[in-house]
């Protein structure tokens, strides 16, 4: 090995600079491969940002809706709304080997919330239940989510956001502070147990409540807003519909609509989203690794030409070493090998340029805001490729100077040992 | 009997077919100095590739050292070339961009040596050629005369059936090809190497035992020059 490197070293610094000029059109392909992937995953990850980190994928959430054909002697157009107790529903034998978590949530807006001197008004006041908390992913910054006492006890508790907190604590943010005071909802009185995150980018400024507390203050009617639950054991989307199709066919005969009417109930399957986002995500990364790869083989391309040039330089050597008892894998291995090694080290100087180019993009471009639709966002978050690009590229590099090597090699792997007779 | 051709045929067909070789018989013993001339196209080359393994021919038979040589893979004739024969050519094709010393360590890299053995091996032959002072010389810093003891050193290394020299003199001047041919001579006499030199000098062909004259693709004759005054010009001179 040692004496096969040598060679190739001696080979390599008689032609520095064609070696140079070839490697860098290497470089340059996997450069733009790695900057091309960070800046799809940076762009990945600004979009994706809000939907992938705000709820847990393997949900469902089911609300009230209008049916769309006439069934069962109504008349269709019939508004259907959910109640708390279609979560029996779910707790239904045909379903409680997948369904883990059920909650429910009423929630009541236009009140005024006061605290001391400082109030909120139009908020609004979320009945909930302790699953929640994992189901919607909050994110508590102090303090504790709604726990099951609290709705045994209907307790009048509640969870502001660190939105509310900060105006609370004037600017502070030692939310700690606030846990135990009472705030005034409307002219009721809760006391604070918690401060979680709340969104800035979407108005996220419900406040959590006892579910049983609301329905206690508000509740003539058992209506609800939904009713949110997870599940596991899916896989595919197909079966994720399916499991949607018997989710909605089973309130549909709860509530009297027609089995296949898909309007009576309606219903957020974050799990089929999640997988065509996943599905989206990979066809988009795909075809920035196809437009990379085909950057590539520009520079690959240069390396074959190089080695041809190199091995036609070399025929006579080539002659020689076969006089003296080189076999054609001998050479073929030389060819290959300094092919792939051309390859490899220039690659590893554009993954690396790439890598850099990323974490300063990462710096500027990533840490700036735009603003669409009202809404301001990152144009880019974390702009970077992992482990498993870096380990892709180097794949690809091998294959790739391989493949740039094979012909050159086998050119010279059939050199005549006459050529060595052969008076130059 | 180390070298026994029979009826050997050889054919190059570019486009109008070329017989080079007419049916060569030839017999060479151990520990001969056998010199094979002709004037250019009289297929002498073509014999010294077919002695050489480097080149394949069409009838016959050829036997080295009791191996028939036939009809072989490019693995089993590279095998042979680097375990059987020697080579000495006219342009020395050492390797530009090596030592002296890595050039005569050539032949037993491709046998798998290790880089200790074959080191000390390469010194112990370059010392044999009192070239021990430029072992880490590259080639285009020696002259002519040097550079062919190099190649003689690389052709000795592997302990070769056959020394098979090609014009080994045609790139020297007359001073230096006594020196090449002293040598061989002296490598015939004292090691009993078995050596063979093509050429088309007479002076040269004069420091063999035997000389093979060919002559249109067929061995004109065989002449014994154990006296060695084949060359009319003397045996003491080699006329350029």
């Amino acid at each position: 090995m040692r004496d096969l490197l040598q060679e190739i070293w001696e080979s390599l610094r008689r032609n520095k600079v064609r070696t140079c000029l070839t490697g860098l059109a290497v470089a340059w392909g996997i450069f733009m491969l790695i900057v091309l992937v960070g800046a799809g995953n940076g762009l990945l990850n600004a979009f994706l940002s809000d939907t992938g980190n705000g709820f847990a994928s393997n949900t469902m959430l089911v609300g009230g809706g209008r049916t769309s054909k006439p069934y069962d002697g109504f008349k269709q157009g019939r508004r259907i709304s959910i109640k708390d107790k279609d979560m029996d529903i779910l707790r239904d034998p045909q379903f409680s080997d997948k369904v883990d978590l059920i909650s429910t949530s009423l929630s009541k807006s236009g009140y005024t919330m006061t605290y001391g001197r400082r109030y909120f008004t139009n908020v609004m006041l979320t009945g909930t239940y302790p699953s929640d908390a994992e189901m919607n992913r909050v994110k508590m910054l102090a303090g504790r989510f709604i726990n099951q006492k609290d709705i045994t006890d209907k307790r009048k508790v509640i969870i502001i956001t660190h939105l509310h907190a900060k105006n609370f604590l004037t600017g502070g943010t030692d939310y700690e502070r606030l846990l135990g005071q009472s705030v005034k909802v409307g002219n009721l009185s809760f006391t604070i147990i918690g401060v979680r995150h709340g969104e800035e980018n979407t108005d996220d400024r419900e406040l959590y409540v006892p579910y049983s507390t609301i329905k206690s203050i508000f509740g003539l009617s058992d209506d609800v807003d939904g009713v949110t639950f997870s599940f596991h054991g899916l896989t595919t989307e197909a079966e994720s519909d399916a499991f949607e199709k018997e989710v909605r066919t089973a309130f549909n005969a709860a509530h009297r609509a027609a089995p296949d009417d898909n309007s009576a109930v309606w219903i957020w399957n974050r799990f089929s989203q999640y997988l065509q986002t996943e599905k989206a995500k990979s066809l988009l990364i795909t075809a920035l690794w196809i437009i990379g790869l085909f950057t590539l083989i520009s520079g690959v391309v240069g390396v074959s030409n190089i080695m041809l040039i190199t091995v036609k330089e070399r025929t006579h050597e080539f002659g020689i070493r076969k006089a003296l008892g080189a076999r054609p894998g001998s050479i073929l291995k030389l060819i290959v090998t300094e092919s792939v090694l051309i390859t490899a080290f220039f690659g590893y100087i554009g993954m690396l340029l790439g890598m850099i180019a990323c974490e300063i993009l990462d710096a500027t471009v990533g840490q700036s805001k735009v603003v669409i639709f009202g809404e301001s966002m990152k144009m880019l978050d974390n702009p970077t490729v992992g482990l498993g690009t870096a380990i892709g590229a180097t794949v690809v590099l091998i294959v790739a100077g391989t493949l740039a090597g094979i012909f050159p090699a086998r050119q010279a792997a059939s050199v005549k040992p006459i050529e060595a007779l052969r008076a130059d | 009997m180390l070298i026994e051709l029979k009826g050997v045929h050889k054919t190059y067909d570019n486009g109008q077919p070329l017989h080079v070789l007419k049916g060569i018989d030839l017999e060479i013993e151990k520990g001969e100095f056998v010199s094979i001339m002709g004037a250019s196209g009289s297929g002498k080359s073509t014999l010294l590739n077919i002695l050489g393994i480097l080149d394949n021919y069409d009838e016959g038979e050829y036997h080295l050292a009791g191996k028939l040589i036939k009809n072989l893979s490019e693995r089993e004739s590279a095998t042979y070339r680097n375990q059987m024969i020697g080579f000495v050519f006219q342009s020395f094709n050492l390797i530009g961009f090596k030592t002296a010393v890595e050039n005569v360590e050539l032949p037993l890299f491709y046998q798998g040596v290790n880089r200790h053995r074959r080191h000390e091996a390469a010194m112990a032959y370059l010392e044999k050629m009192g070239l021990t002072g430029w072992a880490s010389h590259y080639p285009n810093e020696m002259s002519g005369g040097q550079k062919q003891r190099v190649a003689i050193a690389r052709a000795l290394i592997t302990h070769p059936e056959i020394i098979l020299a090609d014009e080994p003199t045609g790139a020297l001047d007359s001073k230096t090809s006594v020196e090449v041919m002293e040598l061989l001579t002296r490598l015939n006499r004292e090691d009993g190497v078995t050596i063979i030199v093509v050429t088309h000098e007479s002076g040269v062909a004069n420091c063999a035992d035997k000389i093979v004259h060919i002559k249109d693709g067929l061995i004109e004759r065989i002449e014994d020059n154990r006296q060695h005054h084949s060359s009319m010009f003397g045996t003491d001179t080699i006329m350029k």
